[in-house]
């Protein structure tokens, strides 16, 4: 018996399958133009430059409503639509059916006008009014916060500077230790003449992120996925949700140079994370000034932020209360992904509910 | 899309019959060599071609564009394969047939990484990490992404360092010296875009070396690989593993640093030459716009902190007109705690 036994009559029934297929799906597929995202009801509730911050609309029937809002902080990188990127797959639908009254911030398309904004700008400018703007609004003195991926990081250093203006604390897929072994993004990262690329470029264009990323594993991502929609492309369904992700993936924002600039050089090249050499606005972060309840959730499977990489995190705050969640699924399934709308989001939820 | 729907499935049939009739023959000629991978290759492209106008988004037309071409790859890499196994049929031992067929994936992987152009079509496959580079930099840039990509570099280097090394001569010596820093630039991009590709070269042997080792290793389960799919995804598994392994090593991450930066100084040539010529017409160049965007930057900072500081003033400022008030009135019940006031409002527990 030999180990690759396919007949040309075999070869020819499975080409004639997959033309039949492709045949069948590309009226599905030219029928699906319109693509649609962020589907929970939202109002914004203040604007400032390019940011909008959102209130989600509570939905009917959920009673025992927390009092404490929370506010979703989104990475700078990619849109924060991941997180309600349809119907059956939201995180933001999910956290408002436990309770949760939630907030998230859109940071926009910086623009070469908004080149020299630093992390300075995003953490003690925007993301601070915003705080302070729900924290009016609702007569309060700390709100909750959820930081995803960068936006962990961001928050991490917020709750550390702003230790007063918050209750509790979840991180998502968030990069603590930028340098662990198994970090291909951070290995990427620390031959690049960072000051060269800002200065050159100004903003950091999204198609220098998109190709990072999708190198991260070329062939699956940009071939294999491909050949695996085929099979779907009977389902009008399927293929619309597909290219709905297909949309939020190459949906990359430029991010602001001098933002870029520091993030790269003092988190991903010297981890200063853990190293507290991080300065922001004149603040040293030290970890060990978070002192809040904190929820750090990981996904086994991350491919740009490894386990390890988020669970160097255990230990190193000033916090009595550190609980972690370990995902089984990966950077993207953790939101979108049926597992994560039955586990993950109901043990936000809970987990907020016991302490606000 | 009626017109489409009734242009495809006229299609549909056509392949219908097409197919049928080279699956009998290939039956009747069992064993005998013939390419139909590639004559489905060449169906799938005219009719996709004829139909790809009528794509309404660029990324419906993308997307099915990757459809086509993977599915071509996968075909003509699996009756390559298949096809000399095929010849091994009744042999007790195949694995020379096998390694026969591989070899010459090798081989072209050699010359791929010697630069051959006539490779690059054959390994569109392999080159996907590549691909994605040149459409990236060709984003960046006026020019195509892989326009320095076949330039020779052999006895190059030392000849155009004597030429760029000459000084500038004359009125025009500090634009001369400008476009020998180009042009130095663009010879050290391409260096490192060679270094790059050759990289990957060296990866796509290691990648059939890992296919060699699974096909072996499905021997001794006794599992058969019985459709282009499994093979395919099989080939996936092996490039994706020694992508992961190589692309952590020190090299690749000094070749990935190297070919990056060395983009970013061309771009950097390029727009100082810009900048001059914008600065010549008596346009506003780059650098200017970038000083007072960075005024601006800094007067808008210190504009929100005035913002800040005067709300604060005038928050503090009822609370003292208040208590005079509040003094001055009959005593009232305590007023509720912050969180409680939220409490009450929201409803909450």
């Amino acid at each position: 018996m030999l180990p690759i036994e396919i007949r040309p009559d075999q070869l020819a029934d499975e080409m004639l399958q997959y033309s039949q297929k492709l045949g069948k799906g590309i009226e599905n597929l030219l029928n699906a133009s319109e693509i649609d995202a962020g589907v929970s009801p939202k109002t914004v509730v203040h604007r400032e430059d390019k940011l909008a911050l959102f209130h989600y609309e509570a939905p009917e029937g959920v009673k025992n409503r927390n009092a404490v809002p929370l506010l979703i902080v989104y990475a700078l990188v990619n849109r924060p639509y991941m997180t309600d990127i349809q119907e059956d797959r939201s995180t933001i639908k999910g956290l408002l059916a436990t309770g949760q009254d939630v907030y998230l911030i859109d940071w926009g398309y910086p623009d070469q006008a908004d080149r020299s904004l630093t992390l300075d700008d995003y953490l003690n400018g925007y993301l601070d009014r915003c705080v302070d703007f729900i924290r009016d609004a609702h007569g309060i003195d700390r709100i909750n916060l959820l930081g995803i991926c960068q936006g962990g990081a961001f928050s991490l250093c917020y709750c550390a500077m702003h230790p007063d203006k918050v209750m509790n604390l979840v991180t998502m897929v968030t990069p603590v230790d930028f340098k662990t072994a198994d970090n291909m993004l951070s290995g990427w990262a620390q031959h690049l003449d960072v000051d060269l690329l800002v200065d050159t470029m100004g903003n950091i264009p999204g198609e220098l992120l998109n190709w990072t990323f999708l190198s991260l594993k070329p062939f699956s991502l940009t071939g294999q996925k491909y050949v695996n929609m085929v099979d779907l492309l009977d389902d009008p369904a399927k293929v619309k949700n597909f290219l709905r992700m297909e949309k939020w993936i190459f949906d990359s924002p430029d991010q602001a140079g001098e933002t870029f600039r520091q993030f790269l050089k003092d988190f991903y090249q010297k981890n200063g994370l853990i190293e507290g050499t991080v300065h922001i606005g004149g603040h040293r972060i030290d970890l060990k000034d978070v002192t809040c309840p904190i929820l750090n959730i990981y996904a086994l499977q991350d491919h740009l932020v490894p386990p390890n990489a988020s669970k160097a995190l255990k230990g190193r705050t000033g916090s009595q209360d550190y609980t972690e969640l370990a995902f089984p699924g990966g950077h993207i399934g953790i939101y979108v992904s049926g597992k994560a709308q039955k586990e993950v989001t109901p043990a936000i939820g809970k987990w907020l509910n016991e302490r606000s | 899309m009626t017109d489409t729907a009734s242009w495809t499935n006229e299609w549909m049939e056509m392949q219908q019959k097409y197919w049928q009739n080279w699956a009998d023959a290939s039956q009747r000629l069992f064993g005998q060599q013939t390419t139909p991978a590639t004559a489905w290759g060449n169906a799938m492209e005219h009719w996709w071609q004829a139909l790809a106008p009528a794509a309404g988004s660029d990324m419906a037309r993308g997307f099915m564009d990757k459809m086509v071409e993977q599915g071509k790859f996968f075909f003509q890499m699996t009756e390559e394969i298949a096809g000399k196994m095929q010849g091994a049929a009744g042999q007790t031992d195949w694995t020379a047939a096998f390694e026969n067929a591989t070899a010459s994936l090798k081989e072209a992987f050699s010359r791929l990484g010697a630069g051959d152009p006539s490779v690059h079509k054959m390994f569109a496959f392999w080159e996907l990490p590549f691909d994605n580079w040149q459409r990236m930099a060709s984003s960046l840039s006026p020019v195509p992404g892989d326009v320095l990509r076949n330039m020779p570099t052999e006895g190059m280097r030392s000849k155009l360092d004597r030429v760029l090394g000459a000084p500038g001569l004359g009125y025009t010596r500090e634009e001369q010296g400008q476009y020998q820093e180009l042009t130095r630039a663009a010879v050290e991009y391409q260096e490192a875009l060679a270094a790059y590709l050759g990289f990957f070269s060296k990866m796509g042997v290691g990648s059939v070396e890992r296919l060699q080792w699974l096909v072996k290793e499905a021997e001794q389960k006794k599992k058969t690989i019985g459709s282009a799919r499994e093979f395919y995804d099989m080939w996936v598994q092996c490039c994706e593993a020694e992508y992961a392994d190589r692309v952590m090593t020190d090299e690749y991450t000094e070749l990935h640093g190297r070919l990056v930066n060395a983009l970013m100084r061309v771009k950097q040539r390029m727009s100082v030459i810009v900048d001059e010529y914008l600065g010549a017409m008596n346009m506003p160049t780059r650098r200017e716009l970038r000083t007072l965007q960075d005024r601006v930057q800094e007067a808008r900072r210190e504009t929100k902190r005035l913002r800040s500081e005067l709300d604060a003033l005038k928050k503090q400022l009822a609370g003292t007109a208040a208590a005079p008030a509040a003094a001055a009135s009959p005593a009232k019940p305590a007023a509720p705690r912050k969180k409680a006031a939220a409490k009450a409002r929201t409803g909450a527990r």
